[in-house]
């Protein structure tokens, strides 16, 4: 009976995960699937929430996350244990890589499942002062962020590998079939090398990053307190201690294995394992009494909250910061993009943008605008254009920082502008006929002198990026897009 | 009927050919089908202009006087396309072909035995875009050929121009350089930077890094990379061709309803380049005023003076 419930869990993890895969797989041209593709950002109610907090707006899309936290008010932390894909993903490796015998024995807990709770303060602070710390930590994002960052440009490279040995095989032969363009993300190691320090903490302890860093488990715990769906033991229990060892979530206290702490239960069900069977699962009333509790003291609280709002503040007044709009104005946002001060407090990072873009134009910040822009999108023209006919960013957007905008609307906003480097391009350095800029322009906002030399027409321009990144010059482009501070939508008729 | 009077006049066009160019007494007393004059031996040029009908009818009307497509396509063979689908432009823009025209010749082409139809381009814009905009991925499928974007640098092969002044070497599709037979199937359009865009142009589809050649000398590019692999037939879609704004538009479109049909590729753009008004001296383009034409026409690639060339209107209906 356990070990179906095991089974089942396992099971059901993989599918997660698996959905979570095929998901993220499907965020791509055409985008005619019948389910939103970013649905585990949505099911987030902590994303949810604090972008309820940053936008100060309800975001409709972003409704199911509450009927996930009613849900945990049933069943206690069950999506933990049952549904995330960060968790399903730090069992396996737990499972796969560490043993129990390799992690430390006698370890106080207690500065660490209080440390959970400083973060949460700290990073709810600092939400409230616009620097959204919370979104880097937040697993659904992180590990979406992950997938599409780190992990799909390998894929596509072995994909791209295998097509030969693919094309052999294949009955109608000769089939010749294009490599995939090789995804291109400058952040990915850095995100690798967090992604596998969240996994080497297993080493640790179980489940590390559950029990003592995750927000979204944090938030959980806050509320599966009054849980409905208990654990009791009957007296039967021996003290054989294994269900402590057993258990993920570290919930069950070594000296009172009769008891556990509710909000730290991911409903895994493994205690049922029980040898003298003492162990079982009832709906029962609520309590918010709780065994060895974490000890926050007004200090600690107070002391989070504040070092969170400073901090943001100090970031915030970083010249990276307050100059991220005015002068770096390579910054170029996705069209559709709330102004920056809003685009960085309601972007999760989750790269869902990154990995729809059909061009890789896409790339996610490091620095480029600020700390409290880390991992957001940008468009590198060089590295690819805002296509046209495209309006998937802003789709795909889990809490609308890019606005979702019919593709004629987008067509007409304007996200940066086009310079031509005339020392630099070909046309006006040499006598040669180039003319690239003009033929792949869109908008017909490049046009060519008499000597056919090209000049941009600044009210025609959306800034799409096409002429910096065909333009035929070695390097850096002679055409080259700067931002326009603001998004500008521009008049129809010029456009036509 | 139609079809016997038809079949008469092909004869006569090909003895008449013959006759004329080669003057091969034995080629006179063996009239056949089946054992057409050598296609690019100067002189011999035949140019095809259909007019009034529909796409299907067009495309046959202008096959039909060359030989039908039997001539170039035999039983079994692989024969590629090179369409113009490089835009996210819709049919109705005039900026990519005809889908009617391009299913019409698609099916012409397994009539005639071919054993797979494979349409090739490597797209400016995104091919996801451009192939479902343009309406030609539906096109191609529905009459059963492959459509393939060459967006990846794998299905190039990298080769030698023995015969190129400036492009010594590029990078081609290996699956048209391996086609059996191979047709050029572009749509005349207006182009900022060469004039036009004609039947050579589309041939730059064919390239790896094409925007690359503007740094070197992109009419004489144009030249060089047509001198690779000859398309042993040319369809040109003058159905609707853009006036303006090209090559990418949208722009003036204006419908010629013809459609044109010729083995040698320079003859079919010195006609297509008549379309056209030369904005410089206000009367049609002459195929010497687009650069790219003559550098191939210097090449020796094919008849430039449509004088010399036997130029054919045929209706269609």
């Amino acid at each position: 009976m356990t070990r179906t419930v095991q089974t089942l869990r396992r099971a059901v993890q993989t599918l997660s995960f698996l959905f979570l895969l095929y998901l993220i797989l499907r965020t791509a041209f055409p985008l005619e699937l019948k389910m939103p593709v970013d649905l585990y950002l949505r099911l987030d109610p902590f994303i949810a929430i604090i972008t309820l907090l940053g936008k100060k707006a309800f975001i409709l899309s972003m409704l199911p996350a509450f009927g996930v936290l009613l849900l945990v008010f049933v069943f206690g932390n069950f999506f933990c244990g049952w549904f995330c894909p960060m968790g399903a993903t730090i069992d396996f490796f737990d499972r796969v890589l560490f043993r129990e015998k390799k992690r430390p024995k006698g370890f106080n807990e207690q500065p660490l499942r209080r440390l959970r709770y400083g973060i949460f303060l700290f990073s709810l602070a600092a939400g409230l002062m616009a620097w959204q710390l919370l979104y880097l930590l937040d697993p659904i994002s992180l590990i979406t962020r992950t997938l599409v960052i780190s992990f799909y440009p390998p894929a596509i490279y072995v994909f791209n590998h295998l097509i030969p040995k693919i094309q052999m095989i294949l009955p109608r032969n000769p089939h010749i079939i294009s490599d995939i363009p090789l995804p291109l993300f400058k952040v990915n190691l850095f995100i690798f090398v967090i992604f596998l320090g969240i996994l080497v903490l297993g080493l640790v302890r179980k489940r590390f990053w559950c029990r003592y860093l995750c927000p979204l488990g944090t938030l959980f715990s806050m509320t599966s307190r009054l849980r409905i769906f208990r654990r009791s033991v009957t007296n039967e229990c021996t003290h054989c201690l294994k269900c402590v060892k057993d258990c993920p979530g570290g919930a069950i206290p070594e000296q009172e294995p009769q008891t556990y702490r509710q909000q730290d239960c991911v409903s895994c069900l493994k205690c049922l394992d029980c040898p003298p069977k003492a162990v079982s699962f009832k709906f029962a009333f609520p309590r918010w009494k709780s065994v060895e509790q974490v000890s926050l003291s007004r200090r600690y609280v107070l002391g989070s909250f504040g070092f969170g709002l400073l901090s943001a503040l100090v970031i915030k007044t970083n010249p990276l910061q307050t100059e991220s709009t005015l002068k770096n104005n390579r910054l170029i946002r996705p069209p559709g993009s709330l102004p920056e001060d809003e685009f960085v407090t309601v972007c999760t990072g989750c790269g869902q943008c990154l990995k729809v873009c059909p061009n890789n134009a896409l790339q996610s910040t490091l620095l480029e605008a600020g700390l409290a822009g880390l991992y957001t999108p940008r468009l590198v023209p060089r590295i690819g254009y805002c296509e046209e006919f495209c309006n998937f960013c802003g789709r795909v957007c889990p809490t609308a920082a890019i606005k979702p905008l019919p593709v004629e609307e987008k067509r007409l906003i304007q996200v940066g502008v086009a310079h031509i480097n005339k020392t630099r391009c070909i046309a006006w350095d040499t006598d040669k006929i180039c003319l690239v800029c003009n033929e792949q322009c869109s908008y017909q906002a490049i046009v060519g002198d008499e000597k056919k030399r090209p000049i941009v027409k600044e009210e025609k321009c959306t800034g799409c990026g096409i002429c910096e990144n065909k333009c035929p010059v070695d390097g850096e482009s002679a055409i080259i897009v700067y931002a326009s501070g603001v998004q500008k939508i521009l008049t129809p008729n010029n456009n036509s | 009927m139609d079809c016997l009077h038809r079949k008469h006049l092909t004869r006569r066009q090909f003895l008449k050919g013959a006759a004329t160019a080669v003057a091969l007494p034995h080629l006179v007393s063996v009239p056949s089908l089946l054992d057409p004059p050598p296609v690019h031996a100067s002189g011999e040029s035949d140019l095809i202009i259909a007019k009034q009908g529909s796409p299907t009818q067009l495309l046959q009307a202008a096959l039909a006087p060359l030989g039908g497509m039997g001539r170039f396509v035999k039983q079994g063979q692989r024969v590629v396309i090179k369409a113009n689908i490089a835009w996210a432009r819709t049919p109705e823009q005039g900026c990519t072909n005809n889908p009617e025209l391009f299913m019409a010749l698609i099916k012409i082409c397994y009539d005639a035995g071919a054993k797979r139809v494979a349409v090739w381009d490597h797209t400016c814009d995104n091919y996801q875009f451009t192939f479902s905009r343009s309406g030609l991925k539906d096109a191609a499928q529905k009459a059963g050929a492959d459509i393939f974007s060459g967006h990846g640098q794998n299905v190039y092969k990298p080769v030698q121009i023995p015969k190129g002044k400036k492009l010594k070497k590029a990078e081609i599709l290996r699956d048209v350089l391996e086609s059996d037979v191979f047709i050029n199937f572009p749509i005349p359009k207006h182009h900022f930077a060469t004039e036009l865009t004609l039947g050579m142009k589309n041939l730059i589809g064919i390239v790896w890094d094409m925007e690359q050649l503007h740094k070197i000398d992109l009419h004489q590019c144009i030249a060089d990379v047509s001198t690779l692999r000859k398309p042993d037939l040319v369809v040109m879609d003058a159905i609707r061709i853009l006036t303006t704004n090209g090559p990418k538009g949208p722009g003036k479109t204006e419908d010629i309803g013809e459609v044109a049909a010729s083995s040698d590729m320079v003859a079919i753009d010195s006609y297509g380049a008549t379309y056209f008004k030369n904005p410089k001296t206000g009367k049609p383009f002459k195929g010497e005023e687009i650069l790219f034409v003559k550098h191939a026409y210097d090449l020796g690639l094919g008849q430039i003076d449509l004088a010399k060339v036997q130029v054919k209107r045929v209706s269609a209906t």
